[in-house]
C-alpha cells in the first residue's frame, strides 16, 4: 500500500487549481482566434464570440507581407531540425569518446565543458555576433544553427547513455573479429543507444525552436526570420503601424508555433522523463 | 566509474588480441573532434574574445569619429559605477530571492502529491502541468502581455478593476509571473522523476514504522528530494540571470525600463550606443555574476546538508 488509489479531496483541489492557472492562456488563445480585433476588446476575453473570423484570421496570418509567415515556420524547421541533428551526432561521438576510451586531460576536459552550462548563453551573444561580422557568416543559417551543436547538457547525457547501453566487451568482441574503429561506432554502438540520441534530439530540438536571442542578434533580414522573432517583430510593429492592428492573428501564429512542440511532447514523452530523471539523479 | 578496460578471460584466452585492431591513440580525439571544433568556435573563442574586448574604450580623438583604445579596466570600474546597470542587478536579484523559492515550493509540493497516488488522472494533471514549457519564452510573454494588457485583460473583465500589470510597481511580478508558468510544471517533473527512482523498500520500511502520509513526504521524501533540489535551484539561478525575452516583448506594450534585467540593459544599451568595450565588460561581469551565485548556492547546500 504505498501510494493510495486516488488523492485526498484537498490535494485535488489543488491540483484543479494549478492545472486551471496552467492552462488559462492557452484556453484565452484558443477563444481567441476566432475573434477580430474589434471583438478582442468589446467582448469577455475567456469566452467565444459570434461571428467567427478564424479564417479570415488564418488568410491574414499566411498572405501578410506576402505570406512570409510560412517562410519563418520553414525557417524554424530547418533550424531547430539541422541543430537538433547536428547535435545529437556531435554530442553522441563526443559521448563515446568520453565513455569508452581513456586519453590525456580527460578528466579536465569533461569538467570543464560542463561547467560551461553556468556561462549564461546571452553572455556568449555579443562576441558571437562580433565574430560573425568578422568571419561572414552574419545574417545566414549558419548563424543560428552553428553555436547549437556546442551543447553540454546532450553531451553529458550521451555519455550515461553510452555507459549504461554499450557495453565494453561487446567493442572488445568486435574488435577480434576484425571491425573498424568506425564500424564499431556507426554500425554496433549507434542502434544501441537509440534512446539516448532521441532524448538529445528532443531537448535540442525545443532549445533551438524556443531560441530568441541569437536569431535576434545573428540574423536581421526578416527573411531569415525563426517564428518566435517574427512573431515578436509583428506584435511591436502592429501597435505603432497606424493600420488595424491584427493581434488575433499573431495569437493564431502563435498557437501555430507551439503545436509542433506539444505533438512532440505528447507523442515522445517517455523519453523526455528518461533524460530529466537521469540529469536528476545522476547530476 | 573505472578506467580500465577488463575484457572476458575467455575472449582473450581464445584468441590473443592482434596489436592492429587495438583502438589507437588517435581515435578517441577522432571522435571528439566535432564537438570540440564547435566548442573552441562558439564558447572558447567568444569567451576570449569578450575578454579582450571588455579592455577597450570608445575614445574621441580630436575631431574624427570615435576610435577604439586600450583602456584597461576602466570599462569595468564603469560598470560598478553605472547607477542603471547597479539597478538591473538589485531588479534580478529581488527576481530570483522570490521567484525561485516560490516555484520550487509550489513544484515540490505539486510532485509529492502527484506521488501519493497513482492512476490516470496523475498521468492527465503532468501533462496539463508541463504544458507550459512547450511554449517557447516569447510567445509566452506575447500571450502574458494581452493577458495583462489593461483594456483587453480578462482578469480586470472579471475583477471590474482597472489594474495594470504593466505598470513600473507591477512589471517585475507580472514577470515572474510568466517565468514561474513557464517554468514551474518543468522543475515538477524533474523533482517527480526523482522521486519516482526512489527504491520502493524505503517507503515500506516507512509504512511499517507507522508513517502517516505527510510524515513521509516531510521526512522520508523531502530529504531524497535534496540533491534534485539542489540541481534545479542551480539551472533556476542560471536561467534569471538570463531573463531577456519576456521583459523584451512585453516593453512594447507598457511600461518597461530598459535595465528591467541585467540582460535587456546590456542589450539595448549596445544596440544604442555600439559600445562593443562596455558591452563587453557587462556580458564578462553577468556571466562571472552567475558562477559567483551558483558557486555560493552550492557551497551552501553542501554545508546544510552537512549538518
Amino acid at each position: 500500500m504505498l501510494r493510495r488509489e486516488s488523492f485526498s479531496p484537498i490535494q485535488w483541489l489543488l491540483l484543479a487549481v494549478f492545472t486551471v492557472y496552467c492552462l488559462l492562456p492557452l484556453w484565452w488563445v484558443i477563444t481567441t482566434m476566432f475573434k477580430d480585433n474589434g471583438q478582442l476588446f468589446s467582448t469577455f476575453g475567456l469566452w467565444f464570440s459570434a461571428p467567427s473570423h478564424l479564417l479570415e484570421n488564418v488568410r491574414t496570418l499566411f498572405t501578410r507581407q506576402d505570406g512570409i509567415f510560412s517562410r519563418w515556420l520553414l525557417n524554424s524547421v530547418i533550424y531547430a531540425g539541422a541543430t537538433a541533428l547536428g547535435s545529437v551526432m556531435v554530442s553522441a561521438m563526443a559521448g563515446y569518446a568520453f565513455s569508452k576510451f581513456d586519453f590525456a586531460a580527460k578528466r579536465g576536459l569533461f569538467t570543464l565543458i560542463l561547467a560551461t552550462i553556468m556561462v549564461p548563453s546571452t553572455a556568449l551573444a555579443l562576441p558571437i555576433y562580433l565574430l560573425m561580422q568578422k568571419t561572414g557568416l552574419l545574417n545566414t543559417y549558419w548563424a543560428v544553427i552553428l553555436p547549437g551543436l556546442v551543447n553540454p547538457f546532450g553531451l553529458y547525457l550521451m555519455r550515461l547513455f553510452w555507459d549504461a547501453g554499450f557495453p565494453k566487451e561487446l567493442m572488445e568482441a568486435a574488435r577480434i573479429d576484425g571491425a573498424s574503429e568506425q564500424t564499431i561506432f556507426w554500425s554496433l554502438g549507434l542502434p544501441l543507444v537509440r534512446g539516448g540520441l532521441v532524448t538529445v534530439g528532443l531537448f535540442a530540438f525545443v532549445g533551438a525552436w524556443n531560441n530568441f536571442f541569437l536569431p535576434l542578434v545573428v540574423v536581421n533580414s526578416d527573411t531569415l526570420y525563426p517564428l518566435t522573432l517574427g512573431l515578436s517583430v509583428w506584435n511591436q510593429t502592429s501597435a505603432s503601424s497606424g493600420q488595424e492592428p491584427i493581434y488575433t492573428v499573431i495569437v493564431l501564429g502563435a498557437l501555430i508555433s507551439v503545436l509542433p512542440l506539444l505533438i512532440a511532447f505528447l507523442t515522445l514523452g517517455r523519453y523526455w522523463q528518461g533524460g530529466l530523471a537521469s540529469g536528476a539523479v545522476k547530476g | 566509474m573505472t578506467a580500465n578496460t577488463a575484457v572476458p578471460v575467455t575472449a582473450q584466452a581464445a584468441s590473443p588480441r592482434p596489436k592492429s585492431r587495438r583502438a589507437g591513440r588517435a581515435t578517441p580525439w577522432f571522435f571528439l573532434a566535432p564537438f570540440l571544433a564547435a566548442f573552441v568556435a562558439f564558447f572558447i573563442a567568444p569567451v576570449g574574445y569578450a575578454v579582450y574586448l571588455s579592455l577597450f574604450i570608445k575614445k574621441r580623438v580630436g575631431v574624427g569619429p570615435a576610435r577604439e583604445v586600450f583602456g584597461g579596466l576602466s570599462n569595468y570600474v564603469r560598470a560598478f559605477q553605472d547607477s542603471d546597470f547597479l539597478q538591473s542587478l538589485a531588479h534580478i536579484l529581488l527576481f530570483g530571492v522570490v521567484q525561485i523559492p516560490l516555484m520550487l515550493l509550489l513544484a515540490t509540493a505539486m510532485a509529492l502529491i502527484l506521488d501519493a497516488a497513482k492512476g490516470s488522472a496523475s498521468k492527465f494533471f503532468r501533462t496539463a502541468f508541463y504544458l507550459p514549457y512547450t511554449v517557447p519564452s516569447v510567445i509566452a510573454g506575447l500571450l502574458w502581455g494581452y493577458l495583462y494588457s489593461k483594456n483587453l485583460s480578462p482578469f480586470n473583465q472579471i475583477s471590474g478593476l482597472k489594474t495594470d500589470f504593466l505598470s513600473s510597481q507591477l512589471i517585475l511580478f507580472s514577470i515572474g509571473n510568466i517565468v514561474t508558468w513557464t517554468w514551474t510544471g518543468y522543475n515538477m517533473i524533474t523533482l517527480y522523476a526523482a522521486l519516482q527512482n526512489v527504491p520502493t523498500d524505503i517507503y515500506e520500511a516507512a509504512r511499517i514504522d507507522g508513517a502517516s502520509n505527510w510524515q513521509l513526504a516531510r521526512y522520508v521524501k523531502l530529504p531524497l528530494l535534496r540533491p534534485t533540489l539542489t540541481l534545479t535551484t542551480i539551472f533556476s539561478i542560471i536561467g534569471t540571470m538570463q531573463i531577456f525575452s519576456e521583459p523584451f516583448v512585453l516593453r512594447p506594450l507598457g511600461y518597461v525600463p530598459d535595465n528591467i534585467t541585467p540582460n535587456t540593459y546590456l542589450y539595448l544599451t549596445v544596440a544604442r550606443d555600439s559600445n562593443f568595450g562596455y558591452g563587453a565588460a557587462l556580458a564578462v561581469l553577468l556571466a562571472v555574476f552567475t558562477l559567483l551565485l551558483s558557486g555560493f548556492f552550492l557551497r551552501f547546500a553542501a554545508e546544510e546538508g552537512n549538518t
